[in-house]
């Protein structure tokens, strides 16, 4: 099961599947139970294995708020290669950056998208992911297949909306380093924007990052919607 | 037709906008099919403040006033009346099962569901798939060409443009003659967009708070979404780019 902020729409629509999409490229990650058994590659039960997890943490009732948001934080670090994600996601600008910026952008990254879904944890509502399939992408990886089914649905449609993991092996050990909803992927979509931000500011990394520490703070503090382009 | 795909454009370009006039750029991003990116900017915040001054707070009223079973149901009908549009891009394609599954979901819905009001179609098994004339142009090899911002209709391409025209020729209401046409065809419009913008704007709050570069964000967004639609989500993987 996955929980997701999903809003209840009747039908996706154009716009509406969009919508959907972004918000689930923000909620949701990783907090999701598996419905059904279906495992046939060790990637697929990779992802079956670790919704089980996710779950098992989100409805965990015997530790505190700050005790689940800290088991999260752990499952999740664990199960995704951040650091991958990150220096992916700094785009052109990895081949210039220093190694001290890499690390700070890394951490700052790290706590960031950490920061993320910790805002998206009270909102799970009974979502489910099933494991549908998985295909190789050609440099190694594995996409894993599935769907999100949100019973709280109004309609049909909305009721299965397609997700992918991309499932890395790293050294022995499998880890997912993109996520796909209905098409797109995150991690590009990320890179997107930091490649765009970093265009604005004479690629330094250390904007970025300081940048990426703002939101965070703001996540972390609960703030109201920041003029984030008011730079 | 003409109103959904305007929902779509609006939703992207004016509802999930920041500001961003501060954060003008340079002259273009080639990797993101972008070399007008300054002025797509500057037309991105122009929609952006057109949102939050008109249309997020009457969004927000609709939902305060409207119940929410009287929304599902305007969400349905508006959805309904886009049917003719996607049977002929089903047929355009070469997609004949899609095409079966909209005629019945039309003809079912229209009927039984009390002229679409209810989604009776999606409750049986079938369920709603889009398509629009830039979708189709994309089945055909167009190419997107570069990415644009619209004032008002926010986020488009030369291919997903030309679509949105054609597609008011593929809808019905164009050439039925009736009285107060013009007022049914600016309610539907506007109804279409209130709808959409009063459905998601909780998840769009979010959304903006997560985003480093708003505008780079719902570009990014816009143009895998729409690969994902043309490929009717079975894209290659074999093409994604190395970690």
């Amino acid at each position: 099961m996955t929980n997701l902020s999903s809003p209840h729409a009747t039908q996706p629509s154009p716009a509406r599947r969009m919508v959907l999409m972004m918000a689930l490229l923000l909620a949701l990650p990783f907090t999701f139970a598996v419905q059904s058994a279906h495992a046939a590659s060790p990637a697929e039960a990779f992802i079956d294995q670790n919704v089980v997890k996710g779950l098992s943490i989100l409805g965990d009732k015997s530790i505190t708020e700050q005790q689940r948001r800290d088991k999260f934080r752990t499952f999740l670090t664990g199960l995704t290669d951040l650091k991958r994600i990150a220096l992916f996601t700094l785009g052109p600008a990895k081949r210039t950056a220093t190694d001290a910026e890499k690390a700070q952008f890394v951490d700052a990254f790290r706590d960031f998208a950490v920061a993320i879904y910790e805002t998206r944890l009270s909102n799970y509502s009974g979502q489910t992911l099933k494991v549908t399939g998985s295909q190789t992408t050609g440099r190694g990886d594995t996409i894993v297949n599935a769907m999100i089914i949100d019973p709280h649905a109004s309609s049909a449609a909305d009721k299965n909306l397609p997700v992918a993991f991309r499932v890395s092996d790293d050294g022995g050990k499998l880890v997912v380093i993109d996520v796909n909803v209905l098409g797109v992927w995150l991690a590009i979509e990320e890179r997107d924007q930091f490649s765009s931000f970093l265009g604005d500011h004479g690629n330094n990394v250390g904007a970025l990052v300081a940048h990426l520490k703002d939101l965070t703070a703001q996540f972390r503090s609960g703030a109201a919607l920041p003029d984030q382009k008011q730079q | 037709m003409r109103a959904l795909r305007g929902l779509r454009v609006l939703l992207l370009g004016v509802s999930l906008g920041l500001p961003l006039a501060a954060c003008s750029t340079t002259g273009g991003n080639p990797q993101a099919h972008d070399p007008y990116e300054q002025t797509n900017r500057d037309i991105f915040d122009l929609d952006v403040r057109l949102d939050r001054a008109i249309l997020l707070p009457t969004a927000q009223a609709y939902n305060t006033v409207v119940p929410g079973f009287a929304r599902d149901g305007v969400h349905n009908f508006l959805l309904n009346l886009n049917s003719p549009v996607i049977l002929t891009n089903d047929m355009l394609q070469g997609e004949i099962g899609r095409g079966g599954q909209t005629l019945a979901r039309f003809v079912l819905n229209t009927t039984i569901g009390i002229g679409g009001l209810i989604d009776i179609a999606g409750k049986i098994g079938i369920p709603y798939h889009d398509e629009d004339f830039g979708q189709t142009l994309g089945v055909w090899g167009a190419d997107e060409g570069p990415y644009l911002v619209l004032p008002f209709f926010g986020p488009s391409n030369p291919r997903d443009l030309t679509g949105d025209v054609v597609d008011i020729a593929f809808d019905p209401n164009t050439y039925i003659s009736y009285n107060y046409k013009f007022y049914w065809s600016l309610g539907r419009g506007v109804l279409s967009v209130i709808d959409l913008r009063a459905r998601n704007a909780t998840t769009l709050a979010g959304i903006e708070r997560g985003s480093v570069d708003y505008y780079a964000s719902v570009r990014s967004l816009y143009r895998q979404n729409r690969a994902n639609e043309i490929a009717n989500g079975k894209q290659d993987v074999t093409n994604l780019p190395d970690f």
